[in-house]
């Protein structure tokens, strides 16, 4: 991955939802890879190692929060974000992964302008350390 | 043994007086033009009014001119048939207040013919109240319950719209670099292509969607308020500071300045100084502020162009409670308003203005993320005051 300071991974099992983040990524010049499931995406966020994942909650099969315990030992640099359409407080497992409020993305977002916002952010601060 | 006892007990009237006179509940006669001819003196306990002030009275004088063709229709069938009967009816309390009492009647014949209506009452309010305040706390359940599930399942395809309504408006940009590429591959020229899309109007119905599902938004998330099950992140605020920024915020809040013209309204605050920091959600109950206060600006208003509108933000203590009252000398509000004021999508206001989610959305806030109260008073045409109560903590 030659730029991978700009790669993002969405998981999202809606399609329509899966289909216009991406769009809108990509048109800020992010590199997206986005799965229906859990379990693909934690087959290969290893080998694509992204700067940011976007998770949603409710996923079939695998849960968004297991999801992101697991994949986080297999791609441990990654920041984690939850794209959820539950008011949710986070759980202590993911607080000590190092999760805050910030990094809980309520659905519908109105405006994606905020989530690129975010992604922007983390990868300013990965690409100064 | 017991029979011989009875007996000597009722020997002398006396007996029968002292039980009567004794009762808890009230035991009266009335003539058959509803006049008292006898109250016992529960009455005095219950309803505070002297007897000289009840005997000789008609019934007429106490009971809620609403309840008396109900009374009326139960007397007159005592008469008819001489069977029982009962109804539960309001009557005034010597202070003003209204009781609700039930009553079962019966009629009696002395030796002479002479006929009368006898009579217990038992004082009702307190059960009243408590019911009607399970069968609204049991509505207000059932009608989150069903708001808030249909909040999850709109949210997403509404999610949906706006998120492509958002794309397709970026999609014609010619500011990212993508579509200035696509374009050129496809052979056209993007701003064409966007001075087509201006003229035909297209632009401004990408521009509605966004609005109006911005608007949808709006009410879900206030929907999804029903679901929220306590309120994390309360911190402890003083009260008077913390009110200070939200009349701030409502002051400089688009709707209520050129709308409402919240600006021309006097705002007095009576702060109590003695008050504790209070544990609150700092953003849900600026929230249930702003909806009170929108709603006391929009009824301001609305109201009589001649007086001053004015709101009062009072903050007192009572019974272990922080209190904070809003009150606005608009028209007020009429007893069936008053009633389900606190339903969601309850609103007397045109569509458009109102979904008649702003009180609700307080209720559960308060009750539910709070701990605690919210009541209004009103006296048509003189204003409305509502009240919210909160649990004073120890600070730890
Ligand atoms: N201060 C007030 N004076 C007079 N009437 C009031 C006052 N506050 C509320 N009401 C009445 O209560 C109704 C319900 O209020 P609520 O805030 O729940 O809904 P709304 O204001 O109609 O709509 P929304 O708040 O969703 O825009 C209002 O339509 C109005 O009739
Ligand atoms: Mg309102």
């Amino acid at each position: 991955m030659t730029d991978s300071a700009l790669t993002v991974l969405l998981v999202d099992d809606n399609e329509m939802i899966r289909d216009c983040v991406t769009a809108y990524l990509e048109d800020e010049g992010f590199t997206v890879y986005s799965y229906a499931t859990a379990e693909e995406a934690l087959e290969l966020i290893a080998a694509i190692n992204p700067s940011v994942c976007i998770s949603d909650m409710r996923l079939p099969g695998m849960h968004g929060e297991e999801f992101i315990l697991k994949a986080q030992i297999n791609s441990p640099l990654t920041r984690y974000l939850l794209h959820t359409g539950m008011l949710y407080t986070l759980s202590d497992e993911l607080r000590a992964i190092g999760m805050t409020d910030g990094d809980i993305f309520l659905k519908p977002l109105h405006d994606l302008s905020k989530l690129v916002q975010k992604i922007t952010q983390i990868a300013a601060v990965r690409g100064g350390q | 043994m017991v029979q011989k006892a009875t007996e000597t007990f009722f020997k002398s009237e006396s007996r029968y007086r002292m039980l009567v006179e004794n009762s808890c509940d009230i035991i009266f006669s009335l003539d058959f033009e509803g006049r008292f001819v006898y109250v016992s003196p529960a009455w005095k306990n219950i309803l505070g009014h002297e007897l000289s002030e009840v005997v000789g009275h008609n019934f007429r004088e106490f009971v809620d001119p609403e309840d008396i063709p109900r009374c009326e229709d139960a007397f007159m069938a005592v008469i008819r048939s001489n069977a029982m009967q009962e109804m539960t009816y309001r009557v005034q309390h010597a202070d003003g207040s209204w009781r609700r009492h039930t009553t079962r009647v019966n009629r009696h014949r002395d030796e002479n013919g002479v006929k009368t209506i006898f009579g217990t009452t038992h004082d009702v309010t307190e059960r009243f109240l408590f019911e009607e305040l399970i069968s609204r706390t049991e509505k207000m359940a059932m009608i989150s319950g069903m708001a808030a599930g249909m909040a999850h399942e709109i949210n997403n395809p509404l999610g949906a719209i706006l998120q492509h309504a958002q794309n397709i408006e970026r999609r014609v940009s010619a500011d990212i670099p993508a579509n200035v590429q696509a374009a050129a591959e496809v052979g056209v020229n993007l701003d064409l292509v966007r001075a087509y899309m201006q003229k035909r109007g297209i632009l401004d119905f990408i521009s509605h969607i966004r609005s109006a599902g911005m608007k949808a938004s709006e009410i879900i998330t206030n929907m999804l308020q029903f679901s929220r099950r306590s309120d994390a992140g309360a911190e402890y605020v003083n009260l008077s500071t913390f009110l200070d920024k939200v009349l701030e915020l409502a002051g400089s809040d688009y709707d209520m300045k050129k709308k409402y013209g919240f600006r021309r309204i006097e705002l007095q605050r009576l702060y109590a100084a003695d008050l504790p920091p209070i544990l609150l959600s700092v953003s849900g109950m600026e929230q249930v502020l702003l909806n009170i206060l929108s709603n006391a600006a929009q009824a301001l208003a609305d109201g009589e162009p001649s007086q001053q509108p004015r709101i009062i933000v009072r903050t007192r203590l009572a019974k272990g409670m922080a209190l904070i009252d809003i009150e606005d000398n608009g028209p007020g509000i009429d007893e069936q308003t008053r009633r389900r004021i606190f339903e969601p999508f309850f609103t007397t206001k045109k569509i458009g203005v109102g979904t008649g989610l702003g009180l609700s959305v307080a209720y559960e806030i308060v009750t539910k993320g709070h701990r605690g109260m919210i009541a209004v008073r009103s006296k048509p045409g003189k204003g409305s005051c509502f009240t919210i109560k909160l649990p004073l903590q120890e600070t730890a």
